[in-house]
């Protein structure tokens, strides 16, 4: 691993911090059905992010790591769209990513990335142009990922904040073997269908 | 192999396996091309079994290509894959469809021969499936079940279920307007199919130009019949024309 130039680090930290105005907060993708159904309790978080990250979490960081290395951008995100069947979570990953590629273009005031990118698309690119190495840039994105789910858990079920930092913490093993992934394969059925069938729950706090 | 005419025009083709099932080793191909404005039903004669993995033997491999020429209609329905235990089997499906062609499709998995007390007793399944409208993906899978390594029964892979099912349809060229609306339907479909505990279903657009629909279960009852709903609800949106079921005994 190359080591990483200080303004490089600082802007990772910067572009992975979960409070990064990009609408993260808003999105469970699909965990608020589960929540809903009593099908994730908080006992349960720790081992379904787990897994979470061994299909999900691997493919999104196979994907970043390829428009890091260059690929063409808009054919991987048209690539992973077609693999994401679940329309609230695709359209929620494309909405943080639209959102990403603005913050990101307005800051270095120019066009740096296109709108139209999957988040993690568009993270791997910023980590390339930004000089991050490529496997901390996956590490930080799942990292961030996950400090995302693990908030929105705590909005939908009785989970305190230490109980919450310590499933971020043990779950860094888990989000270093999903980063290094090189398999972009996903089995995640059930997860889809909660997504799938979000759009049915009576009362929603959020828009996946 | 005989053809059978289906009602109005198409013609209906079943796919026979005289070995009674995927020998460890195995290696079959199949290729299919619906011609401009044709109209195809493809269907097996039973589940495609999938038998136990042979030391020394490759992995069995069963690869299928459509192409799917314009205005071409494509319906692929073969019955439910059954990986015995000890199985090594990959499979890949690539379907090409053209300008306004059609394409219907389904798809289950059994967790193996649950009568004989097996439930994924498997050794490794790789499935790889895409499908393109031209040259753009509307939609890809590809998954790797080893049971062994990583639970399929966990909350995020199929939580209680042993049985998945999966359905498209697709048609180039509709507005994503018309795929809205007819995920609306399915998932109004879905919703009454859905018995928590015991099955569940849902719908969604895909990425472009058409609609999936997944669906989990506790057995192999009412797979193909609730299949048959859905394709006979989007069958009708689609082509303006009822779905009529192959010919044979589910």
């Amino acid at each position: 691993m190359m080591p990483m130039r200080e303004t490089a680090l600082l802007r990772l930290l910067q572009l992975a911090d979960s409070a990064l105005p990009i609408g993260g907060t808003a999105h469970s993708f699909g965990i608020e059905t589960l929540a809903d159904e009593g099908s994730l309790t908080p006992s349960d978080v720790e081992s379904f992010l787990s897994v979470h990250l061994e299909e999900s979490g691997a493919l999104e960081a196979v994907f970043l790591r390829r428009a890091y290395r260059g690929s063409d951008r808009r054919a991987l995100s048209e690539e992973l769209g077609a693999r994401k069947l679940a329309r609230e979570s695709r359209e929620a990953s494309l909405k943080l990513g639209r959102r990403f590629a603005e913050l990101v273009n307005g800051m270095v005031e120019h066009e740096l990335l296109e709108t139209d990118l999957h988040h993690c698309v568009a993270f791997g690119a910023a980590g390339a142009a930004f000089t991050i190495p490529v496997d901390v840039a996956a590490m930080a994105y799942l990292n961030h990922s996950i400090v995302g789910l693990v908030s929105a858990c705590q909005r939908l079920m009785p989970l305190g904040q230490v109980s919450a930092s310590k499933i971020v913490w043990n779950l860094k093993p888990a989000i270093v073997r999903a980063s290094l992934s090189e398999e972009a394969s996903c089995f995640s059925p059930f997860l889809e269908l909660a997504s799938m069938r979000h759009g049915s729950l009576e009362t929603r706090l959020f828009i996946s | 192999m005989r053809a059978f005419a289906l009602p109005g025009s198409g013609c209906l083709v079943h796919l026979n396996n005289v070995s009674g099932g995927v020998l460890a080793g195995d290696r079959l191909a199949l290729a299919v091309e619906v011609q401009e404005g044709a109209a195809a039903q493809i269907t097996t004669t039973g589940a495609t079994r999938l038998y136990r993995h042979r030391a020394g033997a490759a992995d069995s491999e069963q690869r299928a290509i459509f192409l799917v020429a314009n205005g071409g209609l494509l319906e692929y329905l073969p019955d439910a894959m059954i990986p015995y235990a000890g199985s090594r089997h990959l499979q890949q499906t690539e379907i090409r469809l053209g300008r306004r062609s059609t394409l219907f499709w389904w798809e289950v998995l059994a967790p193996g021969r649950l009568a004989a007390g097996e439930r994924f007793a498997f050794e490794r399944l790789r499935v790889k499936t895409a499908v393109y409208a031209g040259v753009r993906p509307v939609l890809q899978e590809d998954y790797l079940l080893e049971p062994a390594v990583k639970d399929p029964s966990a909350t995020a892979r199929m939580s209680r279920y042993s049985h998945t099912a999966s359905f498209c349809v697709v048609q180039e060229g509709r507005p994503p307007a018309f795929w809205r609306a007819l995920e609306d339907r399915l998932n109004e479909l879905a919703r009454e199919r859905t018995r928590h505990g015991q099955a569940v279903w849902g719908a969604s657009m895909l990425w472009s130009d058409g609609v999936v629909v997944r669906g989990l279960s506790m057995s192999a009852c009412f797979i193909h019949e609730t299949l048959i709903e859905f394709w006979g609800v989007a069958r009708v949106a689609v082509t303006g024309m009822d779905a009529v079921p192959p010919r044979k005994v589910y």
